[in-house]
């Protein structure tokens, strides 16, 4: 993972691609225990797919292998992934710069996208406390998704009391 | 240890030990997709698995 996302900070460097952010369970395993996971899914604003095939990066169905891992680059589909870019933690792996989604981010995403997985990692997030509620509540109305969060709410947090 | 003290401790680690753990996962998960013993619906090792050693 360090060769990996030190060859993402040198993508970033050269000035191919501007800030980026971690998401998906990668992302997560930030603030939660870490979960299984094949590929590292890298959220950025520019297509670079040609940009690292011609610096030896090898194309796999919708993956780039980098340093061992598929990494899928995931062009922001709409504002809330945007701002999840723009608002990205700063952090370290083995002593590389990195950033991670917020923990917000990750929940309101997860929530958008809907899936089974989907909802066990926003369970976890309310579970281990990860989440601040003020700052989700302001982001899921910002996006449209305070109604989604009532009816998940309903549905999976209120039921289990 | 109880599950949830134990999820709490391993959420509580550096992202770089959680990193470390999470490749391990990986790696492990990718063994287990090489030696076949994931079944397809009829009870068979894919032939996915069985052809790709993935």
């Amino acid at each position: 993972m360090r060769e990996t996302i030190a060859a993402i900070n040198q993508i970033h460097a050269d000035g191919v691609i501007g800030k980026y952010a971690i998401g998906g369970a990668v992302g997560a395993t930030f603030y939660l225990e870490p979960a299984a996971t094949l590929d590292l899914d890298i959220f950025v604003s520019l297509p670079i797919y040609e940009h690292l095939k011609s610096r030896g990066g090898k194309v796999q169905d919708e993956y780039i292998v980098i340093g061992g891992w598929p990494v899928q680059f995931l062009p922001p589909s709409n504002d809330l992934e945007r701002e999840a870019i723009a608002e990205a933690v700063s952090t370290t792996v083995e002593g590389v710069d990195t950033w991670v989604m917020s923990a917000e981010h990750l929940v309101a995403i997860a929530l958008r996208t809907g899936r089974a997985k989907d909802y066990s990692r926003i369970l976890q997030f309310v579970e281990q406390g990860a989440v601040d509620h003020e700052k989700l509540q302001s982001i899921l109305q910002r996006n449209g998704l305070t109604q989604k969060w009532q009816k998940f709410k309903q549905k999976y947090l209120e039921d289990a009391k | 240890m109880s599950k949830p003290k134990l999820r709490a401790r391993l959420a509580s680690l550096s992202f770089t030990e959680k990193i470390k753990i999470l490749e391990k996962l990986r790696e492990r998960s990718a063994k287990i997709a090489g030696s076949g013993l994931r079944k397809d619906r009829n009870g068979r090792g894919t032939k996915r698995n069985s052809e790709s050693g993935k």
